[in-house]
């Protein structure tokens, strides 16, 4: 079937009465449950999974995908509002989206969430529906030396997103490298930094880390003064609640990066919606003209990464149903319904099911427009939420996280762990080190060492398999990312003496 | 008046010992637990939710079925969780071999299999063992051969260290003298890219994973590992046709309760399972899911536990794989 006629084919099929009332659920669902923290698509899919034995399975798929990519819209908001991140792959965007939030842009922020995720989540569509196969066999190509050499290229980004130390920045990242390395090692069995708990022996989830460095450290950081802080301005009239056409041109650049960047990690099965929001972040504040604003509420650092997470999911479409291999949790859940309803994924899906796969990628193109619908009117409710006062604010991010934290594991231990994780961030906060690498280095740590040890495992020891023609394309990358700032220094004190000797 | 009285106690004390050896007079009566070492999505979870479903459609059991996630620890939390409630009629865990090689290998996992009350087997996992369609074993044997005669250059993609995938292996080359690399990689997505990307030469997949690949001419399968052949693939030989007579440990999928419950509680939850096996919807599941029906009641199912448990622990040791008990 050619794509215009399957399309066209698609929209029949998604047009129908029952399959757009699934479509609406969905991405409703979605949306509340990004909105919530520790709640995510995988729990979500999995839990109502029983309930869609009784559906027709077209419909079904429509609404179960619905919630897959609606979920990343809704992950922003609390990451912009509360500093508490929705979903893992929002973690990112806490860091302008709570500055811009902070200096009375929450309206702005929470709108080009909502407009980057439609124009990259509908890039994704477009990407999975026109270059899905050829793609697929891009993506085999992609294994452990090349996630390795793709990981430090993300690691490198710490530079760019330290404050004004480097030092302090670099030891952060290494202790989110330390945590990264904790649980039972795959390749020996080992229990490495388990302190004999039971619980420790899955390693540590970086949400909660992420919840606690971010919201309970700045809850407390906040709470210090004995003065009530001042309440947040939340400007008047729908008009001020939406990014100004200014901000839309700041973000031009903003969302081919996170389309691009998105979809393209997101085909890879090893990487992830997260990695998707840190690299296109990363990119977007190493082009930019004036990075010093980035982590200051610069718009561009929520366009790219709330963008890249939304076409992550188009990508990762990409490997499900062409070649029956889930690259994350949710695709292997979504995998499972597949089959649970008589279907066979596997690389002859889409021949085999053309119904399916063309129904959803036009329910895509169609959820992703009510997701628009839906959420740019939300933007003036939920910017309300920032007029509460201290008093109702601090115990409302405590106990959002609280929750969130609890329902992810459903494990007092989690709790505690949130808890050290929150004094640490304070700690952090006090004595001016920045947070963020501490979480990066936690991302790409336990997928950069597994890489690492796969690749010389792979070549029996020859630390050559890193010098294949991709690696070294990301490797140069990453190195060009650390020396480019130094040289920039070292051009700027040159110039000083220059100065200073004429 | 008096002699009415007392044949009624006799005769009522005559149907007690009758009722006695069924045993099956316990019946929950407020919602019960069953535990998984998975989070929501994860293999043991969704099979979990399946279940009780199941179970609901066939009206099995009185009361409602929760599905409580307990992750972490490759079991270990759900197992301590288990023990907590030790004696409790209304909670069971589905357990999978995963169970058993983690308390081997890791002391924090207090809880091994002998510590749990056995119910009843569900079902074995089968698993085949696959190459690229353009590879050039067309054998096992072929590949055996190609590992003798390049120690440690061919490779395999496969979970964790401790997984069945690296018994085989390991068992494997126990029995031939062959060396092949093993590659560990968290997600089944992760191991099976590497094969059809060409970066590793076999591995170990189930049957329902591998079907599809085949059909579409990605993969060719050159043995199972199962006792004796499955439906789907009649014309695959078994690990000892393929002429390697090796010791297969099974993978199973079980149902444990906590030490100590009431046997009228066991009883009755065995008795459950047996029902749900021979219902027309877990017969579809387990076909549509290309799974082992072997069914078994607790009493086998300890021994088996056992013996997986001393297969394990014996090819860990032959491996260098330290070992905690």
């Amino acid at each position: 079937m050619d794509i215009v006629s399957g399309l066209l084919h698609g929209f029949q099929v998604a047009l129908t009465m029952n399959n757009l009332v699934m479509c609406v659920v969905g991405v409703v669902l979605g949306t509340v449950i990004g909105v919530l923290p520790g709640l995510g698509p995988p729990a979500t899919i999995a839990m109502l999974l029983p309930l869609t034995m009784k559906l027709e399975p077209t419909g079904a798929m429509i609404m179960l995908a619905g919630i897959y990519y609606g979920a990343k819209y809704g992950g922003s908001t609390t990451s912009i509002l509360l500093n508490v991140p929705g979903e893992s792959s929002s973690v990112v965007t806490c860091i302008d989206g709570y500055a811009m939030a902070r200096k009375g842009r929450a309206g702005p922020a929470l709108g080009m969430a909502a407009i980057a995720s439609f124009i990259a989540g509908t890039f994704g569509v477009v990407a999975l529906m026109l270059v899905a196969p050829p793609l697929a066999r891009l993506s085999l190509a992609f294994s452990a030396p090349e996630y390795f050499a793709l990981m430090v290229l993300g690691l490198a980004m710490v530079v760019l997103l330290s404050g004004e130390s480097l030092t302090k920045a670099l030891l952060a990242m290494f202790v989110g490298l330390w945590i990264a390395s904790m649980g039972t090692d795959i390749f020996s069995a080992t229990s490495r930094f388990t302190f004999d708990q039971v619980e420790l022996m899955g390693g540590i989830d970086f949400i909660i880390v992420a919840i606690g460095v971010f919201a309970v450290g700045e809850v407390l950081g906040n709470m210090e003064p004995a003065k009530a802080p001042d309440m947040l301005p939340v400007p008047k009239g729908l008009r001020n609640l939406m990014p100004t056409w200014e901000d839309m041109r700041k973000c031009r650049f903003a969302f081919v990066n996170g389309s691009v960047v998105g979809f393209l990690i997101g085909i890879l099965p090893g990487a992830g919606s997260t990695i998707a929001s840190f690299m296109s972040y990363g990119i977007e504040k190493a082009v930019s003209k004036h990075p010093e604003e980035f982590g200051h509420g610069a718009i561009e650092g929520v366009a790219a990464p709330e963008g890249a997470n939304n076409a992550e999911t188009g990508g990762a479409l990409v490997p499900l149903l062409t070649l029956g291999i889930p690259g994350s949790g949710t695709t292997a859940i979504l995998l499972a319904a597949l089959i649970l309803w008589g279907f066979k994924p596997g690389p002859l899906f889409i021949q085999d099911s053309p119904q399916l796969f063309w129904g959803l990628v036009a329910s895509m193109y169609i959820g992703n427009v009510l997701l628009l619908i839906l959420n740019l009117p939300l933007v003036a409710v939920f910017a309300q939420l920032l007029k509460l006062p201290a008093y109702m604010m601090y115990p409302l991010i405590l106990g959002v996280s609280i929750v969130g934290v609890y329902t992810s594991a459903n494990s007092m231990f989690q709790l505690g762990l949130l808890c050290v994780f929150g004094l640490l961030g304070y700690l952090m906060r006090k004595l001016d080190y920045p947070t963020a690498p501490l979480v990066l280095g936690l991302v790409l740590g336990d997928l950069m060492e597994k890489a690492l040890r796969q690749s010389l495992m792979m070549s029996q020891g020859s630390i050559s398999i890193l010098f294949r023609p991709i690696p070294s394309v990301l490797l140069i990358l990453a190195a060009l990312l650390l020396i480019v700032p130094l040289f920039r220094k070292f051009n700027a004190a040159r110039l000083q003496v220059i100065d200073r000797e004429a | 008046m008096l002699t009415r009285g007392i044949r009624s106690i006799a005769l009522s004390i005559a149907a007690l010992a009758l009722a006695a050896p069924a045993a099956a007079q316990w019946k929950p009566t407020k919602p019960v637990d069953l535990i998984v070492h998975t989070g929501p999505g994860g293999g043991s979870d969704l099979l979990a939710r399946a279940m009780v479903t199941m179970i609901e459609k066939e009206k099995l059991v009185p009361v409602r079925i929760n599905v409580i996630n307990k992750p972490g620890g490759n079991g270990a939390v759900a197992a301590a969780a288990l023990v907590e409630k030790k004696g409790d009629p209304n909670t069971i865990g589905l357990i999978t071999s995963v169970w058993i090689a983690g308390p081997l290998t890791s002391s924090e996992a207090k809880v091994t299999v002998h510590d749990l009350k056995p119910i009843a087997q569900l079902m074995l996992e089968p698993a085949v063992i696959v190459v690229r369609a353009d590879s050039p074993y067309k054998t096992l044997k072929d590949f055996i051969e190609a590992a003798k005669a390049k120690p440690g250059a061919l490779k395999q993609s496969g979970g964790s260290v401790t997984s069945r995938d690296n018994i085989v292996r390991l068992s494997l080359q126990h029995a031939t003298g062959a060396k092949w690399a093993y590659v560990s990689f968290q997600g089944g997505g992760e191991r099976l890219a590497a094969l059809l990307g060409g970066h590793v030469d076999i591995m170990v997949i189930e049957p329902q994973e591998a079907g599809e690949q085949v059909r579409a001419g990605k993969l060719r399968v050159l043995a199972q590992l199962t006792d004796k052949r499955l439906a789907g693939w009649a014309d695959v030989p078994t690990l000892k046709e393929a002429g390697y007579d090796v010791a297969l440990t099974p993978q199973i999928r079980a149902v444990v309760a906590p030490p100590d419950q009431p046997s009228d509680a066991s009883a009755y939850w065995q008795n459950t399972f047996d029902a749900l096996r021979k219902t027309e919807s877990w017969k579809k599941y387990v076909h549509d899911n290309q799974l082992d029906d072997e069914f078994a009641d607790g009493a086998t199912l300890k021994k088996t536990m056992v013996e997986i448990e001393r297969q394990l622990k014996e090819a860990y040791t032959q491996a260098g794989i330290k070992t905690v008990r």
